[in-house]
């Protein structure tokens, strides 16, 4: 398997390096890099050096917004011209009309941001390369617009900027405040880009990228953070594109809404690093002064050989980089970090403290019906869970154990019926989304393991911390304990697709215990983790139901059922079919029945 | 009522035309399951090639199909073999389409470089011929493009229905995991299908060279519209694409004329974004389970 995305090691171990020994140097280096960029330009003073450097400000300045959405959030848009070619004509139009380009990229950056969350809303339920052929459908439908308002835009004889110097026109006759203004853009972009990426709503981004379901459950409202992720994205786009279009002082529709520019954006940062925060601006530093240098010289030799060569260098760098030049480097530091892989540590021994008694309904279930056409996968389900109890779920393979607690965690909507939650207030409440339940306290786990692959073992169980704790070093901690309480410590800093089964399970109960939740549903968390660990297993969930937590448990290890639960369901082919206490519910001919056949029953008897 | 039956029958030819651009896409799409952005540019090769044993050899474009589609299956081939397989069993989908817009920037440009800039026209050899049916008018090389697209259609349903490979293609579609554990040697449907795929397109070029000018660019003309006529029709589906490509063609054809050729992109694009959005399985299909859409 090819690792695509290794983006989440980089920044952690970048992270870790902050928070650890080292930050003043770390920052120093950084500062020293940029500022030499900013000043050796300004120093050779060359026109044609000053341009490139301009261009690489702005092209990586456009790759490291888009990257919020292409890569934090993995919305590969090809669609960003459009917010581009929005600033860009603002810019222009306003300034025509005597207002100053610096207002006029905030109303680029306004008008973008509305755009975009109007044309994303909808798409966003579009996976993979359909997301982006909408976005380009929609650059289509910019670009032909475009060109048919001929009194806003000038239609395909384009707009040139009214003759105006100086800084409120940020248009100039030197070069150098040219190239002040797009470092000081690009500088804004790596800000904002830095900060998303290192708080809860670059987590939240990253972990809805990689598993939508699983963030959801975990309490993230994945909708909402795109809307964010794409707004601020398109903001800063919008915002670059109007002072593109006082720096080469002339726009035309098929020169800025092209698919061509959209395009460009994304590939700094696929080349540089996608999902990095420095990868497109390394993208863009190594590419533009390429692709300038080979117009150059391969331009003048023949027509479109250079346009060839970026065309084969970008199927190369697909193949065989697909983490980009910061991958490289980040595979190259990280490499030793493996090896130190310890064996997994026994879950933790858990100090029992005394059992609170067990208390009121805390969540009321009744006459759930499901059908998914003519097929009724549940009929007629009723339950009750009281506070601080443990309640048992079993039946046979289909019986839709898991389809019951689909229903009550928000993922599926019931045919029919309603599910009654115990707010912490004590209100008796409706829940209907997976961010309701979440809300309410109910955390769950899924039975087909959904770890947020790319992230490691922390960032994993920090995105269910967040639920509860929104600054990052506080998420950190809980993640940490919460990890060695499940005996992840080891693991902490390895990727979750490298994981065993067992320690996916594991890791999928840490992050849902990292939430705090007041009601725990458990799918199948025993399956696959040897015998040892589930005696322990079975200790730490006595131990989590003795801090006040109610539990319902989907569970085939009999062993587990038998100890933990103090009632036990059984469902049958989508009906209860026995309750009571697990000793009598397991003599009961019915369930013998349901498990082992008609013939088993009558053999007994 | 005249124009309006010339409206249509010019928007029922177009149809044809992006019938038969789009048959070889709605396999690798619906079948390999690759967003091939260099489509197009497979469509140019392939009109560049006709162009060259047109007027080199002085073989009649029609007759150019018999050694363009098989040139072209070689390079569908390749491409699958060579650039897509390895990226196959990449976790993010961006990466294959990264790939074949890499692919098309490099095979635009290539040409540039080998034909310039210039349009190239491939002599018309008496397809641009008018035919007079009643009030309307159409071209001989339009029916042919309509008749050659209707058997091609025919055709490719009748090889994935009735042979033994046209199942293993199906099955591969359908679920990749199972087909291997069959014994299908996955690797080698796609590449095939890949083939078949990019000789549609050899096909469709030695029609439409006659009529269309060729030039660098003339893939990305087409390329987009074809993603709009296969997500319309519904992935894989020949059929789907053919109705979709009459479709399209219509409103293409109608828009222009009633509303403003200006426009009528926006029409066609704003009518693609409304299925992709509301029906992403395309106009004919009700199939429940949809593979690129969040359940």
């Amino acid at each position: 398997m090819r690792k695509t995305v290794t983006d989440t090691t980089l920044d952690t171990a970048m992270t870790q390096a902050r928070s650890k020994t080292l930050p003043w140097k770390r920052i120093g280096l950084f500062a020293a890099g940029m500022l030499a960029l900013l000043i050796i330009p300004i120093l050779i003073g060359n026109q044609f050096v000053s341009h490139i450097f301009v261009t690489i400000f702005i092209f990586a300045g456009l790759s490291t917004a888009w990257n919020i959405v292409g890569g934090y959030a993995g919305q590969l848009s090809l669609g960003h011209a459009i917010f581009y070619g929005i600033g860009a004509y603002a810019g222009i139009i306003l300034m025509n009309l005597g207002i100053s380009p610096w207002l006029g990229m905030f109303v680029g950056a306004a008008v973008s941001m509305v755009v975009a969350v109007a044309i994303s809303y909808p798409c966003f339920r579009l996976r993979g390369p359909f997301f982006s052929l909408a976005t380009i459908a929609f650059l289509e439908v910019f670009r032909v617009l475009a060109l048919h308002f001929r009194e806003l835009t000038g239609g395909a004889t384009g707009l040139m900027i009214p003759l105006k110097f100086g800084w409120e026109w940020m248009v100039f006759r030197d070069r150098t405040p040219g190239l002040l203004i797009a470092f000081g853009m690009l500088m804004v972009a790596l800000g904002v880009a830095w900060w998303i990426r290192s708080h809860r709503l670059g987590f939240y981004l990253v972990a809805t990228r990689e598993r939508e379901s699983a963030a959801q459950a975990a309490g993230v409202s994945t909708v909402k953070v795109r809307l964010i992720a794409v707004a601020a994205s398109a903001a800063l786009t919008a915002m670059i594109g109007t002072f593109h279009a006082m720096y080469l002082t002339f726009i035309d529709p098929s020169s800025v809404f092209s698919l061509t520019t959209s395009i460009q954006i994304a590939m700094f940062a696929l080349i540089g690093g996608i999902g990095t925060i420095f990868g497109p601006l390394v993208g863009a530093l190594f590419l533009v002064p390429l692709s300038e240098l080979a117009r150059g010289w391969l331009g003048a030799q023949a027509l479109g050989l250079h346009g060839f060569v970026y065309g084969i260098v970008l199927v190369l760098v697909v193949l065989f980089m697909p983490n980009g030049i910061v991958g490289l480097t980040g595979r190259f530091f990280n490499g030793k970090n493996d090896e130190k892989k310890a064996q997994a540590a026994p879950i933790a021994a858990a100090a029992r403290a005394s059992r609170p008694p067990i208390g009121n309904d805390i969540l009321v279930v009744d006459h759930l019906d499901k059908h998914f056409g003519g097929l009724h996968v549940t009929r007629d389900v009723s339950l009750t869970l009281k506070e601080g109890e443990i309640l048992g779920l079993i039946g046979p393979n289909g019986a839709g154990k898991t389809t019951v607690f689909n229903m009550i965690s928000g993922f599926l909507k019931p045919s029919s019926g309603t599910v009654k939650v115990r707010a912490a207030d004590g209100s008796m409440m409706m829940p209907v989304t997976p961010g309701d339940f979440a809300a309410i306290g109910v955390g769950r786990t899924f039975q087909i393991v959904q770890p947020f692959a790319a992230m490691t073992v922390e960032e994993n169980i920090m995105v269910g911390a967040f639920h509860r704790h929104s600054d990052v070093r506080e998420a950190r901690e809980v993640a940490r304990e919460t990890a060695h309480r499940m005996g992840l410590g080891h693991y902490l800093d390895a990727e979750a697709r490298g994981l065993t089964i067992g320690g996916l399970k594991r890791l999928e109960v840490a992050r849902v215990m990292a939430m705090k939740p007041r009601i725990l549903l458990l799918d199948e968390v025993m399956a696959g983790i040897n015998q040892a660990d589930v005696r322990r297993a079975i200790d730490l969930m006595l131990s989590i139901r003795d801090t006040g937590v109610s539990i319902i448990a989907i569970e085939h290890v009999m062993q587990a059922v038998m100890s933990l639960s103090d009632r036990v369901i059984v469902l049958s082919s989508g009906q209860i079919i026995a309750e009571g206490k697990t000793q009598d519910v397991v003599r009961d001919k019915q369930v013998i029945e349901a498990y082992l056949g008609k013939d088993f029953v009558h053999a007994e008897a | 009522m005249e124009t309006f039956l010339q409206v249509l029958v010019s928007g029922l030819m177009l149809g044809a035309l992006f019938a038969i651009v789009s048959v070889g896409l709605t396999l690798i799409f619906g079948i390999v399951k690759v967003v091939n952005f260099a489509h197009g540019e497979f469509l140019m090769l392939g009109m560049y090639l006709v162009y060259l044993f047109t007027t080199k050899l002085g073989i009649h474009p029609l007759l150019t199909s018999v050694i363009v589609a098989p040139l072209l299956f070689v390079a569908g081939v390749a491409t699958q073999r060579f650039i897509i397989q390895p990226l196959m069993s990449a976790r993010d989908d961006h990466i294959q389409i990264f790939a074949t817009v890499g692919l098309s920037t490099a095979l635009i440009n290539l040409a540039l470089l080998l034909f310039g800039a210039d349009i190239a026209n491939t002599p018309a050899s008496g397809l641009r011929t008018p035919i007079t049916i009643g009030p309307v008018r159409v071209l001989l090389g339009q029916l042919v493009i309509l008749a050659v697209s209707i058997m091609l259609v025919i055709g490719l349903q009748a090889f994935l229905k009735r042979t033994q490979t046209g199942r293993a293609i199906r099955a591969v579609a359908q679920n990749r995991a199972a087909a291997q554990l069959m014994g299908i040697n996955v690797n080698r449907i796609y590449m095939l299908t890949f083939g078949i795929g990019a000789a549609c397109v050899g096909l469709a070029a030695s029609m439409v060279a006659p009529l269309y000018p060729t030039s660098p660019n003339i893939g990305t003309y087409f390329v987009l519209t074809a993603f709009v006529v296969v997500v319309l029709g519904g992935l894989g589906s020949l059929t789907g694409a053919f109705a979709g490509a009459m479709i399209i063609g219509l409103i293409d054809s109608f828009a222009g004329f009633y509303i403003g050729s200006d426009v009528r992109e926006v029409v066609v694009f704003g009518m693609f974004l409304l299925i992709l959005i509301l029906k992403p399985s395309g106009l004919f299909s009700n199939r429940l389970s949809l593979s690129h859409v969040s359940p």
